[in-house]
């Protein structure tokens, strides 16, 4: 297993329009294995990140690699190291399961059609059903089991929980985290629903207005902060909670742990205040 | 086998509806144009003798100018009737091609941007050219061969409306045959083009309308420069005043006189510059300014037609239908291009 992260940007800033930044210079380096958890709120920039990476986007500024590869320059090398779920799973109204799995195979040769059906038969998606009469739960199902079929050694995947009702949003969950450990995988799941990456990933990348604002492991993410109910010399900054009364992340020792959602919460509201102080 | 099999069944499906409506519509249309044709064929079997002696295939009508006899006047009422009810027919030869490239060409791309479905297709593609061409191909030849089926009727039809073989003969030109099916690819490789480009299906269909009428337009005008460029002078009768055997077949350019000195001049133009204010014509196709000149013998010009010569119908089938595939391949560039750079919805 080789150290060099699968996936990195250096500098990566995306503009759309002429005053739209959705990137503002971002450096990440992303390392084999495991579940990274991209967190931050609507328009964060996540899915422009990962439509980067897949070389749906062209950077403004900077660059991103995909296992060494620019996806610009070589889009075939990069792709072939992908597997992507796209954040609506759009599938073929007109095509049944076992179409999407054929089609697939045919757009990529080397998709195992038979890793992908199992998985669905695991989950009781029958092969024969019409994509368009599957549920929200089972169209990301297959979006996933499709990804996961490509056998790529890097699955990204843009807020594909976000319509799912919480069942569903656990057995995709169950699922990714099963696959990406039992074949060794990284992955890169963007969400912004805290709670329900918690269990499953290893990593954090907080993202918000643009930039990165946190990027460490979950362990060592909890680990590092706690909650002080009175302002505090080290807080990373302060937002309301769910009483009304004022707390503060710290990154240290205060009053409690922090959980992982205070945590993302405390350093969206540090992006924001610099940007406000900005 | 078993591949193409299942690459042709996801491809159907990919586009059913518009499919089967073409199918249906372009299926009706032929079974229409070859009833139309066997009914007209059938009026030369009941009387060969009345189709014939009204000029019908052979462009002379009854010698005395009197009309057609009492016992063939009915016989060819219908067949007037039908022939131009049938010949209304023949148009629909001449836009299925471009009906095709809107309805089957422009949802192509922009459906799967629309639709998101590009997202997942071009992340499992490693190269979206290649995913282009097969995505295409199915649909392509699918639209040809019901092209083929309506060049092939409607290349019946236009016979049985002409009664006579058309091998030669600029009948019906650009309505049947060859380029009924290479307009529909270059319709359908333009309607591509601009479906990738909008992104959007029922945009990319309007735009589409739009696009491949002002290309094509501009192909007939381009044409007929062309056309013009090459056609030459054709008297109706020789100095020694005997008539010039008749070219049926071939593409009329222009109409008007040739003066003393070899050169074209169109009536429109003779009255224009004011050479001509009336003018008196013997039965020999001889025009002259005046009622003075004519007793006096001095010819204006001869009565002449500008055309290309039916031998020539092969040659410039040929090269109208090149042109349109050639401007198809064009448009699949076109779109081959505006696939690899364009970002997905």
């Amino acid at each position: 297993m080789s150290d060099d992260p699968v996936l990195t940007t250096r500098a990566l800033a995306k503009r759309y329009g002429r005053r739209t930044w959705a990137l503002t210079g971002i450096d990440l380096d992303i390392p084999q294995g495991g579940i990274t958890a991209l967190v931050g709120p609507n328009a964060a920039g996540k899915s422009t990140l990962i439509k980067t990476w897949v070389g749906f986007e062209r950077p403004t500024r900077g660059g991103v690699t995909v296992a060494g590869i620019d996806p610009w320059r070589d889009r075939a090398g990069a792709l072939g190291h992908l597997g992507y779920v796209p954040q609506s799973p759009a599938l073929y109204d007109g095509l049944s399961v076992a179409d999407h799995l054929d089609l697939a195979r045919q757009l990529r040769p080397s998709f195992d059609r038979e890793y992908a059906r199992a998985r669905l038969a695991q989950l009781d998606i029958p092969a024969d059903r019409g994509a368009r009469s599957l549920s929200g739960g089972q169209q990301a199902q297959v979006a996933l089991a499709m990804a996961l079929g490509t056998r790529a050694p890097i699955l990204l995947l843009d807020e594909p929980l976000a319509s799912l009702d919480p069942l569903a949003r656990r057995e995709f969950l169950h699922v990714l985290t099963d696959a990406v450990r039992g074949d060794g995988a990284t992955a890169l799941l963007s969400s912004h629903i805290v709670t329900d990456v918690e269990q499953a990933c290893d990593r954090l990348i907080v993202l918000g207005v643009g930039r990165v604002l946190l990027h460490e492991t979950v362990a060592s993410a909890l680990g590092a902060h706690s909650i002080s109910t009175t302002e505090h010399p080290d807080a990373v900054a302060s937002f309301g909670a769910p009483d009304g009364s004022r707390i503060y992340l710290v990154r240290g020792t205060a009053d409690r742990p922090a959980s992982l959602d205070e945590v993302v919460l405390g350093y969206l509201a540090s992006g924001r205040s610099a940007v406000a102080a900005a | 086998m078993s591949s193409l099999l299942t690459w042709a069944r996801i491809a159907f499906r990919q586009q059913r509806w518009e499919l089967i409506l073409v199918s249906v519509g372009v299926t009706g249309v032929a079974a229409g144009m070859l009833w139309f044709a066997s009914t007209l064929d059938a009026f030369r079997a009941v009387s060969p003798e009345c189709l014939a002696g009204a000029g019908i295939g052979s462009g002379f009508a009854f010698p005395d100018d009197t009309g057609p006899p009492v016992e063939c006047q009915s016989l060819l009422e219908d067949f007037y009737s039908t022939q131009s009810m049938a010949t209304n027919l023949m148009s629909m030869a001449w836009a299925a091609p471009f009906g095709l490239g809107v309805i089957l060409g422009a949802p192509i791309v922009a459906r799967e941007i629309d639709g998101g479905t590009a997202q997942l297709a071009w992340s499992l593609s490693r190269s979206r050219v290649s995913w282009l061409l097969r995505r295409i191909a199915f649909v392509a030849l699918f639209a040809l061969a019901l092209l083929a089926v309506v060049a092939v009727a409607s290349e019946l039809l236009a016979a049985a409306i002409q009664q006579r073989d058309l091998d030669e003969d600029f009948a019906f030109f650009g309505q049947r045959g060859l380029p009924v099916v290479a307009r529909g690819a270059g319709a359908m490789m333009i309607g591509t083009l601009v479906g990738a480009f909008v992104g959007r299906v029922l945009p990319a269909i309007l735009a589409s309308v739009l696009v491949i009428g002002l290309v094509f337009v501009g192909l007939s005008l381009a044409h007929d420069r062309w056309n013009e460029s090459e056609a030459r002078m054709q008297r109706f009768w020789d100095e020694a005043g005997n008539p010039v055997p008749f070219d049926m077949g071939a593409l009329d350019v222009d109409y008007g006189l040739q003066t003393p000195d070899g050169e074209f001049l169109s009536y429109g133009e003779a009255y224009e510059r004011g050479l001509l204010t009336e003018t008196f014509q013997d039965d020999q196709g001889r025009v002259y300014a005046s009622a003075a000149d004519l007793q006096a013998g001095k010819v204006f010009g001869h009565d002449v037609r500008v055309s290309i010569p039916g031998e020539r119908y092969p040659e410039l089938l040929i090269r109208d239908s090149a042109v349109a595939v050639l401007v198809g391949g064009a448009a699949l560039g076109g779109t081959a291009a505006v696939v690899r750079r364009r970002r997905p919805r």
